[in-house]
């Protein structure tokens, strides 16, 4: 798996995005730029989407996530870039029938006619693709069935999230984009949805995902970009991503009572009371030596660290400092909600 | 599917029928199109049948009976309920349900959604149109010889309001306010094109001939009770003003509902 560590990407167009051509990636984005008026809601970003890959991007709400994916979708004209998708250019009005054919959308917002059942709404979708899937087959992987003769106005919120999934699944798309896909869910719903998606990506589905969940991101994509203020700041594996890999692990313990940090046997290793909790928190890149001599030195002095815990950096933790949160960073523009 | 192996153009034919046979189901379905838009005119006249069976004709009706008169009116009633009406309010509500924007997701092309749209509202105002005469002859109303002039009457109308009613739901900001616009504009059109009672002021009628619901009564008038053909002149009335909605709704017609 290629990992990019990328700080903030160059606007040309010939950057590592362009190294993967059309035919060899499902998705090439180059130099993408959009503004509504003043804003400037995405600024130069670049990225690809290689053939049966799960591609996440992961971001506040404002980001620009939704622009990227509805100027991919051909919904919203780009004002600068390059932009490819399965071969065709989402710009050119001339291929959007060509294009719709050959992807399934899911997007935010839950859209159905009401006074259609369940199994009568996606038929009449599949009507309008070439080569469809099975009806039944779409029922049974959406998690329908048992409610194809209820009328979709009598659905539960949950239920038309998945028939929404079943209408982007009818047309058996090579590329699925999926629009913060389970925003609203229940845990077990979220579990059943990110099973479906690992399903459609074993059948050979290119899948390309906002969200602004880290756990999803984590458990379902290959490979993340973190964007932020209409820019990628980051993009990698899940588990490499922003440094992950090579961050210092975080020790942190409650201080044994009549002792203050200066008593601790630590070698050069700052250590820091941390705000709230009262717990003492040591970061270290070799978590195995400092644990040994913090231990060492609780059971020589007969006492004990409670509370004590190792953790690598969350995703959440890269994701956060990534975005500006926590650490120095412009203020976000919120652009979503105001052009949509 | 076997529709993949279909040549294009038979495939898009079957995909326009597909689309009319869900628009379809989509409307008698609802209660509210179902009920308002078809059954409310056939009420109307089976009423009016009742109430003026045996009247001889009078110079008040142009020399017909009440119910010669009333047949092609509430006949053009029925056809402005069920494209002009229906369309907007529909149109309306799909959009700011976010429904039209998830079509534009779909491969269906714009053009199948709106010939079905377009051919679901005629076959809605045949029936209700036949219905209508139907009911007319049982109180006594001779049934019509000119049946070409009002196959051409019918269609020209129910594609020119359909094109009016686009145009409407292009210019309606929010779905709320959509039965209200509606109404407003088509309530004093109705009242002063004389499909309630004829209107004998010559002002009022110069008026109402130039705008597009009078011409579509004459144009029906003619052919169902005076035995004559087609009305040319209101037919071209017609079409213009079919020609400037469609023109509207090209220019304004949008498929994303309106930022909160």
């Amino acid at each position: 798996m290629r990992t990019q560590l990328t700080g903030v990407p160059e606007l040309a167009p010939d950057g590592a995005a362009r190294a993967g051509s059309p035919a060899a990636s499902a998705v090439a984005v180059a130099g993408l730029s959009k503004c509504y008026g003043t804003v400037q809601a995405v600024r130069g970003v670049s990225f690809t989407v290689g053939h049966g890959e799960i591609f996440a991007l992961l971001g506040p709400n404002g980001a620009g996530k939704t622009t990227i994916l509805e100027i991919l979708e051909g919904f919203r004209t780009r004002d600068a870039g390059l932009v490819d998708v399965l071969g065709i250019d989402p710009g050119d009005r001339s291929q959007g029938r060509a294009l719709r054919e050959r992807i399934g959308l899911v997007l935010q917002d839950i859209a159905v006619e009401p006074y259609l059942t369940v199994h009568e709404t996606i038929a009449r979708n599949a009507g309008y693709y070439p080569a469809p899937r099975d009806v039944g087959d779409v029922i049974g992987l959406a998690g329908l069935v048992g409610q194809e003769r209820r009328k979709v106005r009598n659905l539960s919120g949950g239920q038309k999230r998945r028939l929404d999934l079943a209408l982007g699944l009818i047309g058996n798309p090579e590329l699925l984009f999926l629009d913060e896909p389970t925003t609203g869910f229940d845990p077990n719903a979220r579990r059943d949805a990110w099973d479906i998606v690992r399903g459609l990506q074993g059948s050979g589905t290119t899948i390309l995902l906002t969200t602004h969940y880290m756990d999803e991101a984590q458990a379902l994509a290959d490979r993340v970009a973190v964007i932020s203020g209409g820019q990628i700041v980051a993009e990698g594996t899940p588990s490499t991503i922003g440094g992950r890999d090579r961050a210092r692990a975080r020790i942190s313990f409650a201080l044994p009572g009549g002792y203050t940090t200066a008593d601790l046997p630590l070698d050069a290793v700052p250590a820091s009371t941390g705000p709230g909790d009262g717990l003492v928190a040591v970061e270290t890149a070799e978590p195995t030596r400092t644990l040994h001599q913090l231990t060492g030195w609780a059971l020589a002095h007969g006492t004990v660290l409670g509370q004590l815990t190792v953790v690598q950096p969350s995703l959440e933790d890269i994701y956060l400092r990534l975005t500006g949160h926590g650490g120095p960073g412009e203020p976000e523009p919120t652009i979503e909600g105001s052009t949509r | 599917m076997s529709i993949a192996t279909y040549r294009a153009p038979r495939r898009d034919l079957a995909l326009l029928w597909h689309q009319i046979r869900y628009e379809q189901l989509s409307f008698w379905r609802n209660p509210q199109s179902a009920f308002f838009t078809f059954v409310f005119p056939v009420v109307l006249i089976a009423v009016f049948g009742a109430l003026f069976r045996g009247a001889d004709g009078s110079s008040y009706f142009y020399g017909l009976t009440a119910l010669q008169y009333y047949v092609p009116t509430i006949a053009a009633l029925s056809v402005l309920g069920s494209c002009y009406s229906q369309l907007a309010i529909v149109l309306a509500m799909r959009r700011q349900n976010g429904i039209l924007k998830r079509v534009r997701a779909t491969p269906l092309p714009a053009w199948a959604y709106f010939l079905g749209l377009l051919a679901h509202c005629i076959m809605v105002s045949v029936v209700d149109v036949v219905l209508i005469a139907g009911i007319g002859a049982v109180f006594g109303v001779p049934l019509p010889t000119h049946w070409p002039a009002i196959a051409v009457t019918l269609v020209l109308g129910a594609a020119s309001f359909c094109a009016l009613g686009v145009a409407v739901a292009s210019l309606i900001r929010n779905a709320e306010a959509a039965p209200a616009v509606v109404q407003l504009v088509l309530f004093p059109l109705v009242f002063i094109s004389g499909t309630y009672m004829p209107i004998h002021s010559d002002v009022l009628n110069s008026i109402a001939s130039a705008l597009p619901v009078r011409p579509f009564n004459q144009a029906l008038l003619g052919p169902f009770a005076q035995h004559t053909g087609f009305d040319w002149k209101a037919l071209g009335v017609l079409a213009a003003w079919g020609a400037a909605g469609a023109l509207i709704a090209i220019r304004r017609f949008r498929w994303n509902p309106r930022p909160q």
